[in-house]
């Protein structure tokens, strides 16, 4: 599977580049990571919950860095293994200074799945895939924003990081809204508008 | 005298099935039965570097895990089911058959790795996450078509390359004709690999009892008898000490012919090892993994043609894909070659097959087993023929045909039985016409068609003739039995999987003894009572079974005159079988029961005369020389939703002809599960796999099977064209339905596209897939 995509962050390559290379903001933004080790220079080990449609379970794997040209570009080469599968693949992600001292993150990566991730979740990989990378990167678009106001005013921001719930929930909408996006499938939104009102009558009744 | 033979009689077996009586091998339950599940390969090539399964041994209910490195020296490849053809010259065959766990490497995503036995199903699964795999992951060879490049890496590392096989035949001389012809037509045609997906997926239960050192085996196998040969041979058994049971099977369709899958040793092998009943039912995930796959194959095929339309000669260069190992030898390939000049008279033909291996299900033969591809390259070819030469497509083919006065005709290649190809007979015109007429062919083309199309309908009408070589041998069994009660016992080594087998071969007695169809039972696919035979393949049930039941009815027909004659006192020719009795035809008051003959047969006192036999009972066998070609056309008249491009059959009309019809019944059923495959496999069923040969939609939810909304309603007539080389004159009908429905698929759909110039060079097609190929017509016209 070949993703492929930019990002405009809201603040300065350098700023960027520490985040992106903090294991502790990565774990928390990337959605589902239970823990995320730095356990040598380029090297970090950990446990990610991961959850394709029907298809879930937990995954164990490793990241290592490459080719890290700072604070431009770096390769990322992640392996895991788990329940549901495994994921092998690389990624490319290169930061250029944009307008407003904003920075445009571009990535490319080729991701090769195996098992029940690809033979039963295929169906939702691609929208699940696009819609974590969002998620993820939004999260780290928060956590910089924190630190560059921290950084203006002095005093520490608290990044909060999403919940894993409030992830589900968002990749969910971002899926709905794929599905509705398309004209053929608008009756599953009249489904689930029926179902709604039903619902409420039913609990209306017996109130 | 009363016929049973051709009638329209209701299948015995239904009351049993339909109320749920019917025994099924996930029904076998056995005290103290284990359970068994399999792990398998998550990558479609990496080596094994290492396999811990201390932790699932320590699992509370868990029995025994096994691995090839555990099994030790009991580890063996499985046997070959089909050996390569002896009799050809110059051809490459490597055999690397399926193994019972991977060892050293995994070749193809679902390919067993290790097994564990528990107490329960549920604790079994749960064990193999237990097992810890270090794998080292390979280059994976996906694509049939690189497989063969000299950097491919490799499926098999001990060959030099990807090779699996490779063979040419020849008949006349193509390279001359070549200079000759008017019209040089040049294709590639693909066609690509989907599932059988029969109602209910593998099964086996082996139970081994040491106090009689007997094993016995439920599977949900199409050959029971060579199973019991192998498991017993694998096991170093006698093969009477290993009784093999096919019970009711929900449907087989190919994948369940193909024999000594790896659960077919390893269950058998763990009831032995553990002396335990162990169980292990295939999940429908496993099946799309586990199970043989079948059709992909790419040709670069070439047709000659005169100006007239006369066919001068065909030729196509194949590769098939084998997958990762190669049990099946031959079969599909030959078989597409002895389909790939369909019904016509073609002088000149060349063909060169290459068998690749893939990372990917090793392929058996599904329903068609090839003849599909042939039929489907033959007629595509004819059809870009007839509109380059502006002859209608119906015409082209009525001026092609094999004639009458030709059979036997002689296709000058070998098939998949090894022999050389021979249509037994045939009378092809008539039958086509028939078709034409029932479908309303001229009056379509002419009428019809240029009306709906003005009123705004996207319409098109096919019609393909197809043959399909049936029946082969080597031989099958049957002894029939008259019992004391007056019942008829009939046993016989094929299986049975849904082809109504109690029916239309119980009337295959009846007409011998003249008893009703009801009161005779058949047992099938039971070693036990009988041990002689080759399974249910290659539609030949009818004809090599069919006849050797025949043969044994024929036999006990015989005893029964002959005693009947002397305790009635009456000769023989004078004696009539009907409604279970003996009677003298002029006499009817003198008669007596084939009940009480029967008991007459096995006197308690007495002598029984010598050069004689107890009861009336006959065991019998045939083998035919060759097999018998049946021919059949089928015509559809379908419109396309122009928004959604979705396919609507409004007709379907199929003529058959499979020589004598035992029941018409029986034969239709079959012809419409038949038609139902082909529609799956021309607009809904087709297996995707990435890049990295993995499957990416491996249920039910993504791999589409046309449900009964999609089925249109299917006009089947008859015509009878006996084969010369049976005393029934049946030829096998099994496959008949799918094969010509992909080539039909196309020929209509060009024709409601006329306009734009479809050309349709692939299978299976899909409405996403229509809408690509009229998407490149209308941006490149």
């Amino acid at each position: 599977m070949k993703i492929e995509g930019e990002y405009l962050f809201d603040g300065p390559r350098e700023v960027v580049w520490e985040i992106v290379r903090d294991p502790d903001i990565l774990a928390t933004a990337l959605p589902g990571t239970q823990s995320l080790e730095k356990i040598s220079e380029n090297e970090y080990q950990g446990e990610m919950q991961v959850r394709i449609g029907p298809v879930g379970g937990l995954f164990s794997g490793r990241v290592v860095i490459s080719d890290e040209i700072p604070p431009e570009s770096l390769t990322m080469t992640v392996e895991g293994k788990g329940k549901p599968g495994f994921v092998k693949g690389t990624g490319f992600i290169k930061l250029s200074p944009a307008e407003n001292s904003k920075t445009q993150m571009q990535y490319q990566g080729d991701l090769e799945v195996g098992g029940r991730l690809a033979s039963v979740g295929q169906r939702m990989m691609d929208s699940v895939s696009k819609s974590l990378l969002k998620q993820g990167l939004d999260s780290l678009n928060q956590a910089l924003l924190a630190r560059v106001s921290s950084a203006e005013s002095g005093e520490v921001v608290d990044y909060e990081a999403p919940s894993e719930a409030q992830f589900a929930a968002s990749v969910a909408k971002d899926m709905a809204s794929d599905a509705l996006a398309s004209r053929k499938v608008w009756w599953i939104g009249a489904a689930v508008v029926l179902l709604i009102i039903i619902l409420v009558i039913v609990i209306l009744s017996q109130g | 005298m009363k016929k049973y033979i051709g009638e329209r009689i209701k299948r015995n077996e239904d009351p049993r099935l339909l109320t749920g009586q019917a025994l099924f091998v996930d029904d076998v339950d056995l005290p103290g039965m284990l359970y068994a599940a399999f792990l398998r390969s998550d990558y479609a090539h990496a080596r094994l570097i290492s396999i811990d399964v201390s932790e699932a041994l320590q699992r509370p209910g868990v029995v025994a895990v096994y691995t090839a490195e555990i099994m030790g020296d009991e580890w063996q490849p499985g046997p070959a089911n089909v050996s390569p053809p002896p009799t050809v010259e110059n051809i490459t065959f490597h055999s690397r058959t399926q193994l019972p766990l991977a060892k050293g490497k995994v070749r193809h995503v679902g390919e067993p790795i290790a097994v564990v036995v528990a107490e329960s199903r549920y604790i079994a699964e749960d064990a193999l996450e237990d097992i810890l795999i270090e794998f080292e992951p390979l280059e994976v060879v996906a694509d049939i078509e690189k497989a063969l490049d000299p950097e491919a890496p490799l499926v098999h590392d001990d060959l030099d390359s990807n090779l699996a096989a490779y063979m040419v035949q020849d008949k006349g001389d193509y390279q001359a004709a070549k200079t000759k012809a008017d019209v040089i037509i040049k294709r590639r045609i693909e066609i690509d690999r989907g599932a059988a997906a029969a109602m209910e997926n593998r099964g086996i239960v082996a139970n081994w009892e040491a106090r009689s050192q007997h094993l016995t085996v439920w599977d949900t196998t199409q050959a029971p008898i060579p199973i019991r040969n192998g498991v017993a041979s694998r096991l170093g058994l006698n093969q009477t000490q290993v009784r093999v049971i096919a019970p009711y099977i929900g449907g087989g369709f190919g994948p369940k012919m193909m024999m000594h899958y790896p659960e077919e040793i390893m269950i058998p092998w763990l009831s032995v090892k553990l002396g335990r009943p162990v169980k292990w039912i295939e999940d429908r995930r496993e099946n799309f993994f586990g199970t043989t796959q079948e059709r992909s194959q790419v040709h670069d095929a070439e047709i000659l043609l005169s100006n007239e339309g006369k066919i001068l000669g065909i030729s196509h260069k194949f590769l098939h894909d084998s997958g990762a190992y190669d049990p099946y030898g031959l079969t599909i390939p030959l078989n597409t070659e002895s389909h790939a000049a369909g019904a016509y008279d073609v002088p000149n033909y060349h063909s060169e097959l290459t068998v690749v291996f893939t990372n990917k299900m090793y392929t058996s033969p599904i329903r068609g087993a090839g003849r599909p591809q042939g039929i489907f390259l033959v007629e595509r070819l004819l059809d870009i023929a007839a509109r380059e030469l502006g002859i209608d497509p119906l015409e082209i083919r009525l001026r092609n045909l094999i004639p009458p006065e030709a059979f036997p005709y002689d296709r000058e290649i070998i098939d998949q039985a090894f022999a050389l190809l021979t249509f037994d007979s045939g009378n092809y015109k008539p039958a086509i016409e028939m078709a034409a007429e029932k479908i309303g062919y001229e009056q379509f083309i002419k009428e019809e068609g240029p009306r709906l199309r003005a009123e705004g309908h996207t319409v098109g009408i096919g019609i393909i003739p197809f043959v399909e070589t049936t029946g082969v041998g080597p031989y099958e069994g049957a002894r029939v039995n008259i019992e004391p009660s007056g019942k008829v016992t009939v046993a016989t080594g094929v299986g049975t999987q849904g082809q109504g087998h109690f029916t239309s071969f119980a009337q295959i007695v009846a007409e011998q003894l003249g008893v009703p169809v009801s009161d005779i039972d058949l047992v099938t696919g039971d070693s036990a009572d009988f041990h002689w035979g080759t399974g249910t393949f290659a539609s030949r049930g009818a004809v090599v079974a069919g006849n050797a039941i025949h043969a044994s009815a024929s036999i006990v027909r015989g005893k029964v005159l002959k005693l009947a004659s002397k305790l009635l006192n009456a000769p023989e020719e004078e004696l009539e079988l009907e409604d279970g009795f003996v009677r003298v035809a002029d006499l009817p008051r003198l008669s007596i029961s084939l009940g009480d003959l029967a008991a007459e047969a096995n006197p308690l006192r007495g002598a029984v005369e010598p050069g004689t036999e107890p009861g009336l009972e006959a065991t019998a066998y045939f083998g035919p020389k060759s097999g018998a070609t049946a021919f059949g056309v089928h015509a559809m008249i379908i419109e396309v939703d122009q928004e959604t491009l979705m396919v609507e059959i409004k007709r379907y009309v199929v003529v058959e002809d499979c020589g004598t019809v035992l029941n018409p019944l029986i034969l239709d059923g079959q012809v419409h599960g038949g038609v139902a495959m082909g529609i799956g496999n021309s607009y809904y069923e087709q297996l995707i796999f990435d890049e990295n040969a993995q499957l990416l939609n491996a249920s039910f939810a993504d791999y589409l099977i046309p449900t009964a909304c999609e089925i249109p309603n299917i006009e089947v007539a008859h015509f009878v064209t006996p084969s010369p080389l049976n005393p029934l004159g049946t030829k096998g009908a099994g496959e008949a339905g799918a094969i010509p429905v992909p080539a039909l698929f196309a020929q209509a759909l060009e024709n409601a596209f006329a306009d734009v110039g479809l050309e349709i060079l692939e299978m299976p097609l899909s409405p996403n897939r229509l809408f690509e190929l009229l998407q490149e017509k209308v941006s490149q016209p």
